[in-house]
């Protein structure tokens, strides 16, 4: 009897084994890539699944995607981190014939991809799932929108912001009477403030990451480009930035650079601990940081908890059209003749998810990509969301048809750089910047 | 004796030759010969000669990432040779061979004179300098971030009790190259200074001995004993060295990005930038090829030297 036990007991586990093993069983969990940028939490956030309690790009990212998973059992979405901004990386895994399923891209890169036949057109995998471009912000559709086709579920608009600490421009003695700061409205007015806030703090105006920079230079020369109607794309193979309005901006940062009104010699990081340190009045930083100042200026003891923290759209500074540059994030999917049409089936419910959940991802700080989103009541009460809501108006991208632009920012990053920091001329920096930006787009 | 084992070799030879062929000459060439060496030759040609060919075409190509475009004979290197900024990313690279490789030679040398006795100290101090060479790229220059960052890092609080700034080495375009030269050499002085000690160890007390019974001091011996028999890894260590720095990468990509304004971009991450970020392909290819001259110019230089120092 013992015996007989024993051995229904063994068939019965081998059985159970195989049947697990079997693909049967594997068949029911569909398995999809995604990779991101946003940075690693996994020590906070790893089995987080509850969205609300998660902060930062990293942290709602992460709970997300884990949600996602959570709530569709059937579905695997297997998450590679990469660095910001993995473009190198995923460049690589096309050339392989190896990308991943869902990517995250930015709008202005999408046409690099696209143009290469490596993305896939959306309008009917989005259709499919009940999610309608038309629901999409403008900024967020035209960014995705690539001859006629959707090739990106836009999440965002972003765009750099003056990050405030309140507390310093009392003391300098910029605050209006209602608390709010006072904003330069032209270039001279700026170059006042910045020299009185000097003069009562001892501290410099703005907190720059301008060591091992490129994209913080760019977006500023843009920014301002846009606000003098300076058309320097008018070919998107041939850029014009030996201009008197390009003069005009670098002029203005190297002043910024010469009179010590800015940080220097910091990078990214470094700068961020300045400003949550106090060592400046206003920190140039983009949407993505909104919601980490505001949990610390909600801390006691912080220096952005002294006198509070407030945050504002770059200040017109010339008299062209009111704008300032923008970018936005998107999940793009990779062109894939070997995808099952479980695993399409499955993107589909992913980009669904997010399209659906936007207003968690716009707690980030970031302007949500669908219109429903932007126009809710519960979008407009979070914090400093009355003062950042014109950029879904002022933020203007380049023209997508221009290509290459992250490895453009990277030039015009450099060659500003050395002018305002005095390795080089103005003129001759802007004359190189030119020159090797058209030499690299005549060669694509 | 001798004529009985004559005799019974004479006996086995006789009794092989009656049961078949004398055996063909071993040294003769043989196409089955060949297995001996295919493992080797197989991953060899496959993973180093054809990327090399492939490398080499692609440079004559109008090439993206995506796939290869019309023969373009030398244009990229045309190009290349107009770009100041490949000129220089092969000056800073120089620079940085310039910046290491005596020092690296010369701490090594020194280090292993220090250490080159049989103490526990000793023992202790060999490993420690040796541990830095184990880290990986990334850990090396997140430790050497940590001490150049401006405000909040280890020279910054240094200097901070003295009331000075610290310099800039991660964004001073004088000093970029330098930082990563310093952290290079703290990473890399393990193998050098390895080097030397096993060949210290190599040369005979007795010699040493003789030298101290002809009275000889520190420095006599060292000049005319230690050094002419060091000679050759000396050499070898230099040149493994410019062989290895003339690929400097990880570190400038990690700790500058190539900046400020590409002072310290070195080739490699030119190649890198020119390839990946610009999906320029062809051009890639070209300064791939540049640098494979300039290491091959090393390594020839290696081969002459230590086979000449052989006939001597």
């Amino acid at each position: 009897m013992t015996r007989h036990f024993r051995l229904w007991i063994m068939a019965a586990t081998s059985v159970a084994a195989l049947a697990s093993a079997s693909p049967v069983f594997a068949q029911d969990v569909t398995e999809i890539t995604v990779q991101r940028f946003f940075g690693a939490c996994d020590a906070d956030f790893g089995t987080n699944t509850d969205v609300t309690k998660a902060v930062g790009e990293c942290g709602i990212i992460t709970s997300l995607i884990n949600k996602f998973n959570a709530d569709n059992a059937d579905i695997k979405a297997t998450v590679t981190t990469v660095e910001w901004p993995g473009y190198d990386q995923l460049t690589a895994q096309f050339a392989a014939g190896d990308p991943p399923d869902v990517v995250t891209i930015h709008e202005s890169v999408l046409s690099d991809y696209q143009s290469k036949d490596l993305l896939l057109p959306l309008d009917e995998l989005l259709a499919s799932v009940g999610v309608s471009a038309d629901g999409f912000t403008e900024a967020g559709r035209n960014g995705v929108t690539k001859d006629g086709k959707i090739y990106g579920l836009p999440i965002d608009s972003w765009t750099m912001l003056y990050h405030i600490n309140l507390d310093l421009f009392k003391q300098a003695d910029l605050l209006n009477g209602d608390g709010t700061p006072k904003l330069p409205t032209s270039v001279d007015e700026l170059m006042a403030q910045a020299e009185q806030f000097k003069q009562k703090t001892g501290k410099p105006y703005f907190v720059q990451n301008l060591a091992n920079e490129t994209a913080l230079y760019t977006r500023n020369l843009y920014t301002y480009l846009f606000q003098q109607d300076s058309d320097f794309f008018a070919s998107p193979t041939k850029v014009k930035l030996n201009t008197p309005e390009a003069k005009a901006v670098v002029e203005m940062y190297k002043k910024i650079f010469d009179n010590g009104y800015t940080t220097k010699d910091m990078d990214y990081s470094a700068a961020i601990q300045a400003f949550l340190a106090g060592e400046g009045g206003v920190q140039l930083n983009g949407t993505w940081v909104i919601g980490d100042y505001t949990a610390s200026a909600e801390t006691a003891g912080t220096e952005l908890n002294k006198g509070g923290y407030a945050v504002n759209p770059y200040p017109q500074l010339f008299s062209g059209k009111k704008a300032q540059y923008a970018d936005g994030h998107t999940w793009a999917v990779s062109a894939k003749d070997d995808r099952t049409p479980e695993q399409t089936a499955a993107i589909g419910k992913f980009l669904k998810f997010f399209a659906e959940n936007d207003f968690d991802w716009s707690r980030t700080g970031h302007l949500p990509a669908q219109k429903a989103v932007l126009d809710s009541a519960e979008f407009k009460a979070l914090p400093h969301r009355d003062t950042v809501a014109p950029i879904a108006a002022l933020g203007t991208p380049l023209p997508s048809s221009v290509q290459r632009q992250f490895a453009i920012q990277d030039i015009v990053g450099e060659e500003m750089g050395a002018a305002i920091t005095g390795q080089k001329e103005i003129d001759a920096a802007l004359a190189d910047a030119e020159s090797r930006i058209n030499e690299l787009l005549a060669n694509l | 004796m001798v004529e009985a084992v004559v005799s019974s070799r004479e006996e086995f030879s006789s009794s092989l030759a009656g049961h078949k062929a004398p055996p063909a000459n071993v040294n003769a060439a043989q196409w089955r010969n060949a297995l001996f060496v295919a493992p080797y030759l197989f991953f060899f040609v496959t993973m180093l000669v054809f990327p090399l060919v492939w490398g080499i075409w692609l440079s004559f190509h109008k090439a993206d990432t995506f796939g290869v475009g019309k023969f373009v004979g030398l244009a990229n290197y045309a190009r290349l040779f107009g770009d100041r900024i490949f000129l220089l990313s092969v000056g800073n690279t120089f620079y940085f061979v310039l910046l290491t490789v005596p020092a690296l030679a010369l701490l090594g040398l020194f280090l292993a004179l220090a250490l080159n006795r049989q103490t526990r100290t000793a023992a202790f101090f060999r490993a420690a300098y040796f541990s830095s060479s184990v880290l990986s790229v990334t850990i090396v220059t997140l430790i050497w971030r940590i001490v150049f960052v401006p405000d909040f890092g280890f020279l910054a609080t240094v200097y901070g009790w003295f009331d000075t700034k610290a310099p800039a080495f991660l964004s001073d375009p004088n000093l970029a190259m330098i930082g990563i030269a310093i952290a290079t050499i703290w990473w890399c002085l393990g193998l050098p200074m390895m080097l030397f000690l096993s060949a210290l160890q190599q040369v005979p007390a007795e010699i040493y001995e003789a030298a101290a019974l002809d009275n000889a001091n520190r420095w006599q011996t060292f000049r005319s004993i230690t050094l002419p028999s060091i000679k050759r890894t000396f050499i070898l260590v230099v040149l493994i060295q410019v062989v290895l720095q003339f690929q400097l990468f990880g570190q400038a990509r990690l700790m500058t990005q190539g900046g400020p304004n590409n002072a310290s971009k070195p080739i490699v991450l030119y190649i890198y930038d020119v390839a990946f970020k610009r999906w320029d392909l062809g051009l890639g290819a070209a300064a791939s090829e540049i640098l494979f001259i300039l290491i091959l110019i090393a390594a020839m230089a290696q081969y002459f030297l230590t086979r000449n120092r052989g006939e001597n």
